[in-house]
C-alpha cells in the first residue's frame, strides 16, 4: 500500500493555496528547502502540465545528498516529494533520473523512486528492482531498525503495477509471500494476483482483511482495489476499517474489475458506505 | 421507549456497562454492537412514540456518542446502527455534540444524522457538505441530503427544503474529492425519485447528472458509471 495518502491530505489541508507559477517559482530557487519540498509535493498533486515542471523535478531529484547517519538530510526530503511527484505525472522523460534513484544509498529514496518507477510502468526498472529483491538479506531488518535492507513493499508493488510477466520476476516475488512481516506478504499477494491472475493470491488478501491489525487490513483493502478483483466484495464490506478505505477499494472493483457479482452490485455496496 | 423489563430490572444497563468496561478494541466493538442490537429491538417492539424518550434511553445515546470518538470503526459502525434506530431522540444530542476536532468522530455523526433523515438536520448537512475540512464528512453529508424524510411537513414546506437539499448537491457536484462527487450522484438520485417532475428543480438535477455521466463527463470513472445508473434508474420510474 502506498503510505503517502495520510500525508497529501494533511499537507493539502495545511499548506496555503498558491499557483502554479508560485509553485515553480519556489522549486527554482534554493535558499529555503521547505518551500522547495511543498512546491514539489504541490507540483504532483495538482497534475502540472507546465513546460518546465518536470525539468525542476528532475533537477530537484539530481541535488540528493549522500545520506550520513547523524543528521537528517533536507535535499532528499525534497527529492523524495520530486520523486513521488513525477509519478504522478506520468512523463516517461524522468525514467532515467529515477533509475538512478533506485541505487541511492538513502532506502527512503529507493522507496519513492520505485513507486514512482511502477506508476510509470517503467518496464526497464523491472530487472535492477528484481536485484534489489533478490539480493542478500532483502527482506532482513537493518540493524536496531525496523526498517528492511530494502523497501520491499515498494519494490514489490511496483513490480505488480508495471505488469512485465515472466517467471523469473515471479520466482522473485513468491518467497516474499510467507514474510514474516503482513504488509509484505500484502504487497507480494497484491503483486502476484496482478501477474499471475491466480485466485489463490486473492483469497491471500481476503484472509488478510481479517488480521488483528488495523493497519494490516487496510494494507489489504488497497491492495484488493489495486488488483481490483470483484470477489472480494462482501469481505471488503465487512471487514473492520474505515468506510473512506472500503470506498477505495470498491471503486478499484468497480474500474479494474470483472462481473461477477456485476457493477451495480459493486455500487450499492458503495452507497451503502456513504 | 421503555426499557425496563416486566420485572422491573435495566434491560440496557448491562449493555451499556459492557460498553463502558471494553478493554480492547475487539471487545468495545462487540460491547457496542450488543448495545445497538438490544435498543434496536427494543426500539422496534415499543413502535415508539418519538415525542417520549426515556432516560435511559438517554444514556444509551451518550454512550453511543461517545463511541463515536474512539477512532474505532467497527464500533462506530455499530454505534451509529444504534444511534438511527433511535431515530429522532437522538437528532439534538447529534447536532449538539459535533467535535470540532475530530473529524472522524464528525463523519460518523454526520452518518447518523443523514440515516436518521430528520429535517432538523438540514442545516448543519448544508453546511457539511459546503465546508467541512473532512471529505468523509462531506461525503456523509452529501447522501444525507438526499434522504431527509419529508412526508410529516406540508407540501409547500416539503417543496422548499427539496429545493435547499438540490442547491447543496449542486454545490457538492463541483468537489475536489471523487468519493464526495460520487455521494452527490447519489443524493440527486434519491432527490429526484422524491421529487415530482414538474417541481421546479427536477430539470437542473437531472441535467447535474448528466453533466457528471455524459461525455466528457467526471474525470473519476466510477462517478461517471454511478451518474449513469442514477440517470437510467430515474428514467425507468417515469410514471413520476
Amino acid at each position: 500500500m502506498a503510505g503517502t495518502a495520510d500525508l497529501d491530505s494533511a499537507m493539502a489541508t495545511a499548506g496555503e493555496p498558491i499557483s502554479e507559477e508560485e509553485a515553480l517559482q519556489r522549486l527554482r530557487q534554493s535558499e529555503d528547502q521547505s518551500h522547495q519540498y511543498y512546491a514539489a509535493w504541490w507540483l504532483g498533486r495538482m497534475r502540472s502540465r507546465h513546460p518546465e515542471t518536470v525539468p525542476l523535478l528532475q533537477a530537484a531529484l539530481r541535488r540528493r545528498q549522500p545520506r550520513a547517519v547523524s543528521s537528517g538530510v533536507e535535499e532528499n526530503a525534497v527529492a523524495r516529494n520530486a520523486a513521488r511527484a513525477l509519478g504522478k505525472l506520468g512523463d516517461p522523460q524522468a525514467i532515467p533520473d529515477l533509475l538512478a534513484t533506485l541505487e541511492d544509498e538513502d532506502d527512503g529514496l529507493r522507496e519513492a523512486a520505485a513507486r514512482a518507477l511502477g506508476e510509470l510502468r517503467a518496464r526497464e526498472a523491472v530487472s535492477p528492482i528484481c536485484a534489489r529483491l533478490a539480493s542478500d538479506q532483502a527482506g532482513q531488518p537493518l540493524p536496531n531498525s525496523l526498517r528492511l535492507r530494502e523497501p520491499c513493499e515498494a519494490l514489490i508493488e511496483a513490480l505488480g503495477d508495471i505488469g512485465l510477466v515472466a517467471p523469473d520476476v515471479v520466482d522473485v516475488i513468491q518467497p516474499f509471500a510467507i514474510h514474516e512481516r503482513p504488509l509484505i506478504r500484502s504487497a507480494a499477494a497484491r503483486a502476484l494476483f496482478q501477474l499471475t491472475q491466480d485466485r489463490r493470491w486473492g483469497h491471500n488478501l481476503i484472509e488478510l482483511l481479517e488480521h488483528p491489525q488495523l493497519q494490516v487490513r487496510r494494507s489489504a483493502l488497497m491492495d484488493l482495489g489495486a488488483v481490483g478483483w470483484r470477489p472480494a466484495l462482501e469481505p471488503i464490506r465487512d471487514t473492520l476499517a474505515e468506510n473512506s478505505l472500503k470506498l477505495i477499494a470498491l471503486r478499484g472493483l468497480v474500474e479494474r474489475g470483472q462481473a461477477p457479482p456485476d457493477t451495480e452490485t459493486v455500487l450499492r455496496a458503495m452507497d451503502d458506505l456513504l | 421507549m421503555n426499557k425496563t423489563g416486566a420485572d422491573g430490572l435495566s434491560l440496557v444497563r448491562p449493555f451499556i456497562r459492557a460498553v463502558e468496561r471494553a478493554d480492547s478494541a475487539d471487545g468495545l466493538q462487540k460491547a457496542t454492537k450488543n448495545l445497538a442490537g438490544a435498543i434496536a429491538a427494543l426500539a422496534k417492539a415499543d413502535h415508539q412514540d418519538e415525542s417520549h424518550c426515556d432516560p435511559e434511553t438517554w444514556d444509551v445515546i451518550d454512550c453511543l456518542l461517545q463511541v463515536l470518538g474512539f477512532n474505532n470503526p467497527g464500533a462506530a459502525v455499530a454505534a451509529v446502527d444504534g444511534l438511527i434506530a433511535i431515530g429522532p431522540p437522538a437528532v439534538e444530542p447529534l447536532l449538539g455534540s459535533l467535535d470540532e476536532r475530530n473529524y472522524g468522530a464528525r463523519a460518523w455523526a454526520v452518518r447518523a444524522l443523514a440515516g436518521i433523515g430528520d429535517v432538523r438536520g438540514l442545516d448543519l448537512l448544508e453546511s457539511a457538505l459546503a465546508c467541512d475540512i473532512g471529505p468523509s464528512v462531506r461525503r456523509a453529508a452529501a447522501r444525507g441530503l438526499g434522504q431527509l424524510r419529508l412526508e410529516a411537513l406540508p407540501q409547500i414546506d416539503q417543496i422548499n427544503v427539496r429545493q435547499r437539499c438540490l442547491d447543496a448537491l449542486l454545490g457538492g457536484g463541483g468537489d475536489g474529492e471523487w468519493v464526495v462527487r460520487y455521494a452527490v450522484t447519489v443524493g440527486l438520485e434519491q432527490l429526484l425519485l422524491g421529487m415530482g417532475r414538474a417541481e421546479p428543480g427536477h430539470r437542473s438535477g437531472l441535467q447535474a447528472l448528466q453533466e457528471l455521466a455524459g461525455e466528457p463527463g467526471d474525470d473519476t470513472p466510477v462517478v461517471r458509471l454511478r451518474a449513469g445508473l442514477a440517470l437510467s434508474r430515474l428514467a425507468g420510474g417515469a410514471g413520476g
